[in-house]
Formats: structure tokens, C-alpha cells, sequence
């Protein structure tokens, strides 16, 4: 007796669960990270909240003043059919890669002249048309003079990439100067990781 | 006439001191497919690959368009066909600790992965919806909103 209430109770919800799911006005699921990394997302208005920590857990929302209702899994094909087009075209995350430089100089070190050959292969294979170009300093020398300096750093990654036939509209060159270092420090100290080009290709 | 130029030359200060503070872009498109437009003031632009996207822009795909967002902060965000998101706020300035990302998806469906900035504060970090709000730790999701005048 109890196994059928028991049933019964099943195919209630499920029942309830599909109604309150034709009448969601918002449905929101969690996935997984590229890397397989599980994170968190919190969905909330006047009514409640809920969070997902699960993958492919997805909510639903009937109104502002209704809570998010309890989560459930989202199978594959329900989730092809809702968000198939939108999750083909997520974009791979953008690369960095951090070009360091000589005290006080715009010249590299041997090792990012090294690295400086990956970012050609990286703009042609997720067909850039975005690349930033940052130049910063450590904190030796006047803040002025490190504005210009790391200016100068960028301004010579961007040659550099420029002669290697990447189109000027796509990049843009800015320096940070001394004012936003990897590493902090006390002024007129020299910090190697902080004398360096970041070069973003999204 | 001198009082008519005057108010024009002050009104054009103001312009170029507003553009000055929304003038730098969020992000670019990327993967745009079919019908995928911009909207940008009372300005309708096609949304091609690599346009710049900024502040309180609204972008718009068609039935048969697809496009995505590559934030600053490396955020990404990506619409089916018949989606619209607003770009309502985003503020990159790690060295300042100004941080923030607001998006809001008004119809359609939405893939998201979070950036830099969910990474340095997380509370800065906020997609809506007409019915809800989600917060993100570091994530990705898919969101759909169905308008229910359709």
C-alpha cells in the first residue's frame, strides 16, 4: 500500500513539475567549466531563491513575484533543443600571454621573444579581429616616464605584430605604466615580472 | 545668433564629454551568423564580426542570427535566434577596483561564462531577467526567457 502512495506521489510531481515547467518564464542550468570545473550560480527575485551547484541542474522562473522552483536535471537532448544555437556559439576564451622586458629598456627577453612566435598562430586559428596590446612598467623611475615607457613596450609589440601582417584595426595599444603591477611593491623598486607586454587575442 | 552659436558650442562640449566617459568598448562580436544587429542610441548597426560593443548597447538576433560577446574581462556571452540582452553596465578597472558586469537577457536564450571580474569580485557580477536574477561564482550557464505576449 504504501509502495503505490509512494508511486503516486512520484507521478504527481512529475506531473506538477511539468506544468510549472510549460508555464517558466525564465529557465536557467548550469554547466560545466570548459576544464570540467563545476561553479555555482544563485538565482533569485522577490519570491525565493535557489542555487544550482550541479551540472545540467536548471530552474524555472513563472514570475518576479514567484520563487525559482526546486532544481532539476536537464537531460542532453532537452537541453540540444533549448540552448543548442547559443552554446554552438560560445566562443573559446580569449588567450594571454605576458611578454617581459629588459630594465628600463623596450627590449625582450629571450624567453617572450620565444613566446612572441605563439601569438601569430593564436590570432589565425580563433580568427582575431581583437587584440590588445598593454604595456606596463616596475615602479623605478617617475610615474610620467613609465607611462611612456610602457607606451613604447606596447608600441613595439604592435610593430612587431604589424609586420607579421596582422591588420592595424584589429589591435589596440594602451600602457598602464607602473599602476597596475602583477606583483606590488614600494616605489623605485624593480620587479621583473611587472616590466612586461600583455597581449589579449580574443 | 552669436547666443544660438554659443548654446551650440556648449552643447557640443557636453557630447564630447559624455562620448569621452562611455567611449571605450566592453567587448567585440564574435561568431555573428544571419540577422544580428546592434542597437546603439536610436542607431540600428549590422553586428559583425569584430564591431566593438559598448555600454548600453542592445544586441539583437533574428530568427535565423546568432552572435557572441567577447567582454574585456574575457566574459564571454552568447544568443540563439530571437534573443535581444542588454549590455546595461561594465566596469574593467582592476588597478581602481571599479568592477562590474551587468547584463540583461529581455527574450531568447543566452550561454554565459564568467570572466575576470566574476573571479575578482563576484558580487559585481550580476545576469538578469524580466522574472529573475542570477548570480555567478565562477561558471558557465544557458538562460531563456519566453515573452509571454508571444
Amino acid at each position: 500500500m504504501k509502495k503505490i502512495y509512494g508511486s503516486v506521489l512520484v507521478v504527481l510531481a512529475v506531473l506538477l513539475g511539468l506544468a510549472a515547467c510549460a508555464k517558466d518564464r525564465c529557465t536557467v542550468v548550469l554547466l560545466p567549466d570548459p576544464d570540467g570545473k563545476i561553479g555555482q550560480v544563485h538565482v533569485y527575485n522577490l519570491g525565493g531563491s535557489q542555487v544550482l551547484r550541479e551540472p545540467n541542474m536548471a530552474t524555472g522562473v513563472a514570475s518576479a513575484e514567484e520563487a525559482p522552483r526546486q532544481p532539476e536535471k536537464m537531460t542532453e537532448q532537452e537541453l540540444r533543443e533549448t540552448f543548442g544555437d547559443a552554446l554552438a556559439t560560445l566562443p573559446s576564451p580569449p588567450i594571454h600571454f605576458t611578454l617581459y622586458f629588459i630594465t628600463g629598456t623596450t627590449k625582450l627577453t629571450d624567453e617572450s621573444k620565444e613566446l612572441l612566435t605563439q601569438i601569430i598562430p593564436a590570432i589565425e586559428e580563433r580568427g582575431s579581429t581583437d587584440v590588445s596590446v598593454v604595456g606596463h612598467t616596475d615602479r623605478v623611475g617617475s610615474r610620467e616616464d613609465n607611462y611612456r615607457l610602457g607606451m613604447n613596450r606596447a608600441l613595439l609589440v604592435q610593430k612587431i605584430l604589424l609586420s607579421l601582417k596582422i591588420a592595424p584595426q584589429f589591435i589596440e595599444v594602451a600602457s598602464h605604466g607602473e599602476d597596475n603591477p602583477l606583483v606590488k611593491t614600494a616605489d623605485n623598486i624593480p620587479e621583473a615580472k611587472n616590466r612586461r607586454v600583455e597581449v589579449v587575442v580574443r | 545668433m552669436k547666443k544660438f552659436s554659443a548654446i551650440i558650442a556648449a552643447a557640443m562640449l557636453l557630447a564630447s564629454f559624455s562620448a569621452f566617459a562611455a567611449d571605450a568598448p566592453v567587448g567585440s562580436i564574435k561568431a555573428a551568423h544571419g540577422t544580428a544587429t546592434i542597437m546603439r542610441n536610436t542607431a540600428t548597426i549590422e553586428a559583425k564580426n569584430g564591431a566593438r560593443v559598448f555600454q548600453n548597447d542592445l544586441l539583437k538576433t533574428g530568427s535565423d542570427g546568432t552572435l557572441a560577446v567577447v567582454f574585456r574581462d574575457d566574459t564571454l556571452l552568447s544568443l540563439g535566434p530571437d534573443s535581444t540582452v542588454a549590455i546595461n553596465e561594465f566596469l574593467f578597472s582592476p588597478a581602481e577596483g571599479k568592477l562590474s558586469i551587468v547584463t540583461r537577457l529581455l527574450r531568447g536564450t543566452a550561454a554565459y561564462m564568467s570572466g575576470i571580474i566574476a573571479k575578482l569580485a563576484p558580487d559585481s557580477v550580476r545576469f538578469e531577467t524580466p522574472v529573475a536574477s542570477i548570480g555567478i561564482r565562477g561558471t558557465v550557464f544557458a538562460a531563456k526567457v519566453d515573452n509571454p505576449s508571444e
